[in-house]
């Protein structure tokens, strides 16, 4: 291959000739990623990250979903460990279609429940229950949101399938305040471009 | 970053007469209410098979796309500029990330994207098969490249498929990062000393024809391309695109004392419409199926990449997590 | 306070920030998968970042504006350790550097934010919150592939032998050691390799590597007081090219 204009290229140490092609490989798990603006506010659906496993999944999640907006806390959930109910439409409730009984197997311990409150939007977070299962969670959330506006999807979440950001680790988000130069904020220069056609004229 | 539908095939046949008739038209109605279709609704396999491709090659454009200003990173000039040309061709990966995830909701795993890519069976935006000369080269693309990259951007985040459009959402919030940054860089250099002033119009010159290229040559009238508009995937035709451009940023060039390579570039009043030399199309084609000056190098990076990571990869991969497609 | 020994001081931490921040900074767009591209360059970002602030903190004790500090000085002018202007290598040795470096830059910055000297008191504790996403992140990191297949084991154990001798350079004692001590400005380079020995000791013995004995390793010194490898000058120059075209012209 030709040197390359780029320094780090002429560095990557290409093969010559005809390159092997890539070998196909297996795809680490899919992991939902949850961010909190700031502290007080809900957590949101913002995407996902494939990673080996949780502790990656986050350290992943923090720079790609959070370095540029505030950031209080993130968290991520395996995709798999995620329980979808179905979708409604215009002013169905999804609850209306919950039951109200639920098998009874399991130990108890706490869910997170999820909701999406307008087609197109994310998933918001809303609070936690005590629950022997994932259905039960469910039922046990209906009374709270069955009267009250539309829910289209509901997820929910076994807590400790979820991975937090620790107590100590917050300060992570505290960062140097030069990062503005990541901002369109930091880039003004209209006053350059009027000196210079003054200059011209 | 991505330029217009320029990397479409033509599909022949649509196939809707084998699609449930019923399902079509509710599917057709919702798009026409302005409702988004989401992973889990019904959808006609044309509608998936499209948009997996389109935004796959903007997946792919952007992961490319961080080469050409990625050549400058090691010598950006002082530290603001050092910092932001890493935190923009950083944006331009994370963006990749961000597209192989909506596509992925439609059913073809990142893998099998970034496989295609590099065996040379995806396409990705043919702008990123020329070389970035000098540091006014990075500046044209972080400024007017990735302008045209909002233009089309800000186009298809309408559109109808609603993991697209949140990716998108959040991707065109980090182009006014970089449209600015990459305006901040070249007001710097038409206002600065004669020798900068020199760098960046010979920058012009070069990255002008592959820019007027960008938008992908004028729309055929076609069934397919009529569907497509009305299922809200694609926005806008490409001639639209590039005059919406050519309307925002030429003048903007201008005022900066700058020429543009094209004589016959300018604005018929009467039309509104910005007038120019036909670009040179078979140079495009030529380009898009391999023998563009870079497309040997942008790919053999990906590759090495690709091949330097594996042992990275493999000790990862745990049977401890599964891969499902993403849920939104 | 003795400002020579403050600005010894400020001097190493700057040029080891900046070194390395664009050595890690070649990574960008060739990293092994596409989420860890993307930490990567965050963390060679904060490192630049955190450069030119020590860099602004040198030039408010008199010295020259931060991007002729960084872009106009020669090799001989710098003193960063040698350990940050190696070549990137593999990802492999990319990586055990960062965890080297990391964890000793997250002690010292620690041990900095009780300085006496407040304006770096400040700093180092606005700087402590990146540095805790960097250890977290060569902890995971180290851990896995630490553990992992033989290949990444055998890979980072040779990168860890081979980085060691340049890892005992970052703590190249000052010549004001015992100023910087006694105006209670810094604990000391020697108090800081204890506490880092003692933290990247108990990451590699959740591993399957084994931590070189360093009594038996001959420590690479002279970084501090700009004796360097062959690599510095060409990353100098490259880093610099755009910049010396009109050092007076504004980009």
């Amino acid at each position: 291959m030709n040197k390359s204009l780029d320094p780090r290229v002429n560095r990557l140490n290409i093969p010559t000739g005809e390159l092997t092609p890539k070998v196909p490989l297996d795809q680490f798990g899919t992991f939902e990623v949850f961010v909190q603006i700031k502290e007080g506010k809900g957590y949101r659906h913002e995407g996902i990250v494939h990673a080996p496993n949780r502790d990656m999944a986050f350290l992943f999640a923090k720079e790609q979903f959070s370095r540029r907006l505030m950031c209080a806390g993130i968290f991520v959930v395996e995709t798999r460990n995620v329980f979808v109910t179905a979708f409604t439409e215009d002013k169905d409730n999804i609850y209306n279609h919950i039951s109200d009984t639920y098998p009874e197997d399991g130990e108890e311990e706490q869910y997170e429940i999820f909701h999406l409150e307008k087609r197109g939007k994310q998933h918001d977070h809303i609070g936690s229950v005590p629950a022997k299962n994932h259905q039960q969670a469910l039922a046990l959330a209906k009374p709270n949101f069955i009267d009250g506006d539309p829910i289209f999807n509901v997820w929910v979440v076994k807590t400790s399938d979820i991975l937090f950001t620790n107590e100590e680790d917050m300060i992570m988000w505290n960062t140097l305040p030069e990062k503005k130069f990541r901002d369109a904020s930091d880039y003004r220069a209209a006053d350059k471009i009027k000196e210079f056609k003054e200059r011209q004229a | 970053m991505y330029g217009g539908g320029n990397t479409f095939e033509s599909i022949k046949a649509t196939g809707l007469e084998n699609e449930d008739p019923v399902k079509l038209a509710e599917f057709e109605a919702r798009i026409e209410r302005g409702e988004k279709i989401e992973p889990h609704d019904w959808m006609p396999q044309l509608y998936r098979k499209q948009l997996i491709r389109m935004i796959e090659q903007h997946a792919h454009s952007e992961i490319i796309g961080a080469l050409p200003e990625g050549t400058w990173i090691t010598r950006a000039p002082g530290f603001k500029r050092k910092l932001a040309l890493m935190a923009k061709v950083q944006d331009e990966v994370g963006h990749a990330q961000l597209l192989y995830g909506a596509a992925e909701t439609l059913g073809k795993p990142r893998e099998q994207m970034l496989d295609d890519l590099v065996s040379g069976k995806s396409k990705y935006s043919n702008i990123f098969n020329y070389p970035a000369f000098t540091w006014a080269d990075s500046c044209f693309i972080s400024w007017l490249v990735d302008a045209g990259a909002i233009v089309n951007q800000l186009a298809n985040a309408r559109g109808s498929y609603g993991p697209y459009c949140r990716a998108l959402e959040r991707i065109c919030a980090e182009e006014s990062f970089h449209l600015k940054y990459g305006h901040h860089c070249v007001i710097h250099l038409a206002t600065g000393t004669e020798k900068q002033r020199e760098m960046m119009q010979a920058a012009i010159n070069r990255w002008w024809p592959p820019m007027m290229h960008f938008f992908g040559p004028s729309d055929k009238a076609s069934v397919h391309s009529e569907i497509l508009m009305r299922w809200k995937v694609k926005m806008s035709s490409n001639d639209e695109q590039r005059n919406q451009f050519l309307d925002m940023y030429v003048p903007k060039i201008w005022e900066l004392g700058f020429t543009i390579p094209d004589p016959k570039l300018g604005k018929n009043e009467e039309t509104g419409k910005w007038e120019y030399t036909e670009p040179d199309w078979e140079e495009f084609k030529r380009v898009i199926n391999g023998d563009g000056p870079c497309n040997a190098e942008r790919l053999a990076v990906r590759r090495t990449a690709e091949e330097r990571g594996r042992w990275v990869r493999q000790a990862l991969l745990a049977p401890k997590t599964q891969y499902v497609a993403p849920l939104a | 306070m003795s400002e020579i020994a403050i600005k010894e001081l400020l001097y190493k931490i700057a040029d080891d920030q900046l070194i390395l921040g664009h050595r890690n900074s070649e990574w960008t767009g060739f990293g092994p998968l596409l989420e860890e591209d993307i930490a990567f360059s965050s963390m060679a970002q904060d490192k630049v970042g955190q450069s030119q602030a020590m860099y602004q903190l040198l030039h408010e004790l008199g010295e020259a504006e931060p991007d002729t500090v960084a872009f106009m000085r020669n090799s001989d002018q710098f003193h960063n350790c040698q350990l940050a202007e190696l070549p990137n290598g593999e990802y492999d040795f990319s990586l055990i550097r960062h965890f080297l470096f990391d964890f000793a830059y997250a002690i010292r910055f620690e041990m900095l934010s009780n300085s006496s000297y407040v304006p770096l008191a400040k700093l180092s504790k606005k700087i402590q919150g990146e540095l805790r996403y960097h250890t977290m992140h060569a902890n995971t990191w180290i851990k896995q592939l630490g553990s992992a297949t033989e290949e990444s084991i055998s890979r980072l154990q040779n990168s860890l032998n081979e980085a060691m001798p340049y890892a005992l350079g970052i703590f190249e004692p000052s010549p004001y050691e015992a100023e910087l001590k006694s105006e209670g400005i810094f604990d000391g380079e020697e108090a800081l390799k204890e506490k880092w020995l003692a933290k990247i000791t108990e990451v590699i013995n959740q591993t399957q590597l084994q931590l070189p004995d360093i009594t038996t390793l001959e420590p690479k010194m002279g970084g501090r007081a700009g004796q360097h490898t062959e690599h510095l000058q060409p990353l100098l120059d490259e880093m610099a090219e755009v910049f010396r075209i009109d050092p007076t012209a504004d980009w």
